[in-house]
């Protein structure tokens, strides 16, 4: 019996002990550099079957590294990043995010820079593009695709309705269209903002470009400058007065940005604003690809910027590890050199992803993308929350929730913006 | 099988293995937070130490007051709501009705959906332009009571707490239920002997008999509330403008989103301190040893 008792004790401590020890494997296979790809491409959508694609080519044309790719959904994996960069528990690669997105990786020295092999992009990626992935001296990772935050993507057939042939150019006109849709019954402008970042990643980014011009962002950080500027006071105020005059869905704060998508592809509002992410699906659901037109957002009288620019910043790019060993850095950098090529690229056109290098584009490319691209050639304008920091970034977002409900004005989230600021400078 | 007297080392090295887990997975974080809640740490680089500034800062924001009195909304709707509600439904149901079990069944059924269901179905019902609530108001007639329910700062915290009673009455019930299987039928057919009524019978004989399952349930209830997390979260993300944020969303934002892993960890000291005391506070209250 006793002995029976004891066996028993044994069994569940060994199951206690094998659940422990799930050790850190990296070279299963003999010979084979096998490494752990992070990414959020659990969607089914075309570019995620681009990405995975390449890489079991990779993984078929090389015997001796072996990628391995594990998904988690998007809203979910900046989190999970951050929760395992603080147990020191990053994955060989990573999928990140540029600008002060991958700033606390890089300080706290998690990414490997890819300075030796940066070279092998020169005259196919711009400079430019690059700088976005790049702190200081050094690059962090390679971008794939170019995300403009800015578009208004347009229902031709319920603007026109409202007494206008063509997209309105200025503001002056486009709160002209507002009313006269208003007076229609239809909804002017669908917007999600449960998530609070919309009304900022996508509105202000462009709106407030066009009030201050590119610099103003860039001037302020570096105490150059205040949010209490008088053309960024205007720009919040454009919010307030849209909500103001009913260009938005009455429940704009209590739905997510797929559902406010999703009643523009329905065609009950005549306007979505939203970035180069919503190309895709609005071209795969829409029933009549002809009817969607799409826009930059129009110039602001008295503006100080350039009212062709539209606000954009790289993604997709895939960062390294940097307590890889030597032989592990060799096989990542020739991962990365396989992966960024020209044939991602065209796949990725096909898949209607802007990309940063220059592709050709034959006719069966849709209209509305090659608008949507062409805007990206007149230069690119700072994105907010991939510039601000992540305590300005909730500040301005749930303001810029608060002015639509009334709860704050344009002047008040200038002054906690730049009283944050000051805070966070000290 | 008397291993009861025979030795307590026995006792010992079989709880052994559920407290080790126990220890490393619940005791040691929350020690863990402790030290943390003494850092200033981003997650990424080194921690520095900073004593209790942390808590000075938390002290001094307004939004995390305002997410603690929320919180009390959630506690006191719970327990005012909740509590009263399940242990009217569970003396109905335990009288001999026709369809006990079916009624059983769907007053549990909220507790066995996923909270994230149980979200998404409440945010559609309250949604202004094309929600349930709003058309049924407009239907009869009441149309002027139709709210932006989820988006108007005014009504955000009383639709969640709506939506918070509905979905634990059903455990509540269950619970009473089987303690009032419980009562002993000897006793209340004395009762009856004596001509007590109906009423006296529930307030004097059946309701102090299940007393202790009652405290038990407040107490489960306090606890449940000032966890409440993934309701609102999928409800309302603490919005519109902060104005339904709870303690452990605001944790959870100060942490993850802007990066504050000290801060954080203050956020969840104070939690853990906030409910012990309250629970204490409510088994002094009806005087009985519990914990």
């Amino acid at each position: 019996m006793r002995a029976l008792k004891f066996l028993f004790l044994g069994v569940v401590v060994a199951f206690v002990l094998a659940a422990c020890a799930d050790s850190e494997e990296t070279q299963s296979k003999e010979g084979v550099i096998e490494l752990t790809l992070w990414n959020d491409w659990t969607e089914d959508r075309p570019e995620n079957t681009v990405y995975k694609d390449i890489i079991e080519k990779f993984n078929a044309e090389h015997d001796d590294i072996e990628i391995i790719s594990e998904s988690t959904p998007h809203d979910d994996y900046e989190i999970k990043l951050r929760t395992q960069a603080a147990g020191n528990q990053l994955p060989d690669l990573m999928r990140v995010w540029p600008g002060t997105r991958i700033e606390p990786f890089v300080e706290g020295d998690a990414l490997l820079p890819l300075n030796p092999i940066i070279d092998h992009w020169e005259g196919t990626i711009p400079e430019e593009i690059l700088q976005d992935y790049a702190l200081g001296e050094n690059y962090y990772a390679i971008p794939s695709n170019v995300s403009e935050t800015s578009l208004i993507f347009y229902n031709k057939q319920l603007v026109s309705e409202a007494g206008f042939e063509e997209f309105p150019a200025t503001y002056k006109e486009l709160k002209e269209l507002v009313d006269s849709l208003n007076s229609d019954n239809v909804t002017p402008i669908s917007v999600g903002n449960k998530a609070i970042w919309p009304l900022q990643s996508v509105f202000i980014s462009g709106i407030a470009d066009r009030y201050t011009g590119s610099d103003f962002l860039h001037n302020v950080l570096n105490e150059d400058g205040t949010f209490e500027n008088e053309q960024f006071i205007n720009a919040l105020t454009v919010i307030d007065d849209l909500t103001k005059s009913g260009a938005f869905n009455e429940d704009m704060n209590t739905i997510d940005e797929a559902q406010s998508r999703n009643e523009f592809i329905k065609g009950s509002t005549a306007m979505h604003f939203a970035g180069s992410w919503a190309i895709g699906p609005i071209m795969d659901s829409v029933d009549d690809l002809e009817n969607i037109g799409v826009a930059p957002f129009p110039s602001f009288e008295g503006g100080e910027g350039d009212a062709s620019k539209i606000s954009g910043v790289a993604g997709g790019g895939i960062a390294v590890n940097s307590q890889l060993s030597e032989e592990e850095q060799e096989a990542a950098f020739e991962f990365l050199k396989f992966y960024y090529s020209e044939e991602l690229f065209q796949e990725l056109v096909k898949a209607n992803i802007i990309v940063p290098a220059d592709v050709e584009m034959d006719d069966s490319i849709p209209e509305v993308f090659k608008e949507a691209n062409s805007l990206a050639q007149n230069g690119l304008s700072p994105v907010y929350d991939a510039t601000l920091s992540p305590e300005l970034t909730d500040i301005i977002n749930n303001g810029l929730q608060s002015i639509t409900i009334g709860d704050t004005t344009p002047e008040e989230l200038a002054a906690e913006m730049q009283a944050e600021l000051e805070k966070a400078n000290e | 099988m008397q291993l009861t007297h025979k030795s307590k080392a026995a006792i010992m090295i079989g709880l052994l293995p559920a407290f080790l887990i126990y220890a490393v997975f619940a005791i040691y974080p929350i020690l863990q937070s402790f030290y943390y809640s003494l850092m200033e740490w981003d997650g990424f680089t080194d921690m520095t130490f900073v004593g209790l500034d942390n808590f000075r800062n938390l002290f001094e924001d307004p939004l995390f007051w305002n997410s603690v009195k929320n919180n009390i909304y959630v506690v006191l709707a719970s327990v005012l709501g909740q509590i009263p509600l399940a242990l009217f439904f569970a003396l109905l149901l335990n009288r001999k009705i026709k369809g006990l079990k079916f009624f059983r069944t769907v007053g549990f059924l909220p507790v066995v959906l996923s909270t994230v269901v149980i979200s998404l179905t409440w945010s559609l019902i309250y949604n202004s332009q094309n929600g349930m609530l709003n058309e049924i108001l407009r239907n009869i007639g009441l149309g002027v009571m139709a709210q932006n329910w989820l988006g108007d700062t005014k009504w955000v915290m009383a639709a969640v707490l709506v939506t918070v009673i509905w979905q634990f009455i059903g455990l509540y019930l269950i619970i009473f239920l089987a303690a009032l299987q419980n009562v002993p039928t000897e006793v209340l057919e004395a009762a009856k002997m004596d001509g007590a009524s109906e009423w006296t019978t529930t307030f004097k004989i059946t309701i102090p008999m299940i007393w202790h399952t009652i405290i038990v349930a407040v107490i489960l209830c306090i606890s449940g509330s000032l966890k409440t997390f993934d309701l609102i979260y999928v409800m309302t993300n603490g919005g519109p403008a902060h104005s339904s944020d709870v303690m452990a969303l605001y944790m959870f934002n100060e942490t993850f989103n802007k990066l504050q892993y000290g801060y954080g960890s203050a956020v969840s000291v104070f939690i853990f301190f906030f409910s012990l005391i309250l629970i204490f506070i409510v088994t002094k209250l009806f005087g009985r040893k519990l914990i």
